[in-house]
């Protein structure tokens, strides 16, 4: 399995109608600055005032490790830089764990678990 | 320093490890009449409560019921994981020093391993839902994976490896054989470090904290007051604390500095000590890599040479900085901040048996919450605030 089920709540209602769209949400401030999707307020200048808006999809890793399931399966786990400035933590699939380094650029991606399953924001070599 | 100088007068500790007989708040308040048992008094001499509750949950303020405790004028829940131990007694200490109380017992307690489940469960359950579920989707299911990632961040920014991160598991078991009370015992070396499964690159099995179940309790009250009580006061001479709000973004420097870099200082600071004073140093050590960046930020070493400074004869009873005396969360037991308090105390006191340190004037004690979120630091010593006549 690519990724786990998760299903939405309140707070991330929003951002799962994005990625049902195959958009990865961010939020933009009226100075332009980028805020992750679950942020109150713009985490630069501290603006409220956030537009919703769709991440170009480019990013680069700034770190990654590899989870050992007990049945030898890998997962290449990454904090990724996206493009616009935010991290956002999650797996980078279609790829060998060795093929993923500190710096690779990657692509955004999203896989559902199952029909019933949101769709969860994943990366890919670029 | 506050007019009133406060010193640790007593030390609970339950039996730790695979405990099943007793509930979180029963192991609360076992600790807490060990400890107060320890340090001469009776439960009717505590006037204020301070409780920490781990993952279990359980342990509150229902404890001054359970243990018939009558006029506190001093209690309250606290939670700031990790480094919340350390946090209780700078919070006892400034009460104390105000005189709001006098006498004063912070507990800390969890029960989350049961027979019937993994050591993983334990740690593990989570419904996904929301940003947290999101999280586990996606494959980061636990607080293993972001320390990896942390770590791994560190060792391509700074080249630390593997054999270095296993020289600080390798010490800690070394200390741990001299210590009755640690869960493993069994002798480590580089090898079997690298032979120990992988959990989430770059950390194995024996780079990863025990899960423990049990409690353990200190008493705090005024330095004046110690030098009249049935144990040797632990006087605390310091304390910082540092939470860095860091963002998740561009620039951020998660896994390279911690809050240590900002509480440590600032802790001996306040005792009118340096780090070179340090005899012995008690560091929070969920993951090696945690002890490797405190050591850093601590400045025991230069920001990046924690990897050298660990894997150069630094670490272990024969070691030249002594580290984790009693096998810390990774061999003796995970009592999250009370796990390395409970350690300073021991050996500040001269009590430590085997693996008692000669030199233990000085005992910097850390503590860490979330991923390197949290820190507090307390500077620990048998001997009262310079200048003045407190023992
Ligand atoms: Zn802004």
């Amino acid at each position: 399995m690519r990724v786990g089920p998760v299903r939405r709540d309140e707070a991330t209602a929003a951002f799962f109608d994005g990625t049902a769209r195959s958009e990865r949400l961010l939020f933009r401030c009226p100075a332009g600055h980028f805020s992750p999707p679950y942020a109150q307020q713009c985490d630069t200048c501290a603006s409220v005032d956030l537009v919703s808006v769709a991440a170009a999809g480019g990013a680069s890793v700034v770190s990654r490790s590899v989870a050992h399931q007990r049945g030898g399966d890998r997962d290449t786990l990454v904090v990724a830089e996206l493009d616009e400035g935010p991290w956002w933590w999650s797996k980078v699939i279609g790829a060998e764990p060795e093929q993923v380094a500190a710096g690779a650029r990657l692509t955004v991606a999203f896989e559902r678990a199952d029909e019933e399953s949101e769709a969860v924001p994943v990366f890919r070599l670029a | 320093m506050a007019e009133r100088s406060a010193a640790i007068v007593g030390l609970g500790m339950t039996e730790l490890g695979k405990v099943y007989s007793r509930t979180a708040a029963q192991f609360a308040g076992d600790a807490v009449r060990l400890a107060v048992a320890d340090a001469g008094l009776e439960l009717g001499d505590v006037d204020g409560l301070l409780t920490s509750a781990g993952v279990s949950g359980g342990v509150g303020l229902a404890l001054q019921r359970d243990l018939g405790l009558r006029d506190l004028r001093l209690l309250s829940e606290m939670q700031s994981y990790g480094s919340t131990a350390g946090q209780m007694v700078q919070y006892a200490s400034l009460a104390i020093a105000a005189g709001m109380a006098e006498t004063v017992a912070c507990v800390f307690a969890d029960a989350p391993l049961r027979q019937d489940t993994s050591t993983g469960a334990a740690y593990g359950a989570r419904g996904a839902v929301g940003w947290r579920g999101l999280l586990g989707a996606a494959g980061i299911r636990d607080t293993n994976s972001l320390y990896a990632l942390a770590a791994q961040r560190h060792m391509d920014t700074y080249g630390t490896t593997n054999d270095q991160l296993g020289h600080i598991a390798v010490g800690q078991r070394a200390w741990a054989e001299l210590n009755p009370q640690a869960q493993m015992r069994t002798p480590m070396t580089l090898e079997d470090y690298h032979a120990s499964r992988w959990i989430v690159e770059p950390f194995h099995l024996f780079d990863c904290c025990l899960v423990s179940n049990g409690g353990i309790a200190v008493i705090v009250t005024s330095a004046e007051r110690a030098a009249s009580l049935a144990r040797p006061p632990v006087h605390v001479l310091g304390w910082g604390q540092a939470h860095p709000g860091h963002a998740q973004r561009r620039h951020e420097d998660f896994g390279l500095v911690s809050g240590a870099a900002r509480s440590g200082p600032a802790a001996l600071a306040m005792a009118g000590l340096t780090v070179d004073d340090v005899d012995v140093a008690e560091l929070y050590d969920c993951y090696t890599f945690t002890v490797l960046i405190t050591l850093e930020d601590y400045g025991f070493c230069p920001k990046g040479e924690g990897g050298r400074f660990v894997a150069d004869g630094t670490l272990g009873p024969d070691g030249k900085l002594k580290v984790n005396t009693g096998g810390g969360q990774l061999s003796s037991s995970y009592m999250w901040g009370m796990t390395p308090l409970s350690e300073a105390i021991l050996q500040a006191r001269g009590e430590a048996g085997e693996r008692q340190v000669d030199r233990h004037d000085v005992v910097l004690v850390s503590g860490n919450g979330g991923v390197l979120d949290h820190h507090s630091t307390l500077v620990l010593s048998p001997h009262g605030p310079a200048g003045r006549s407190s023992s």
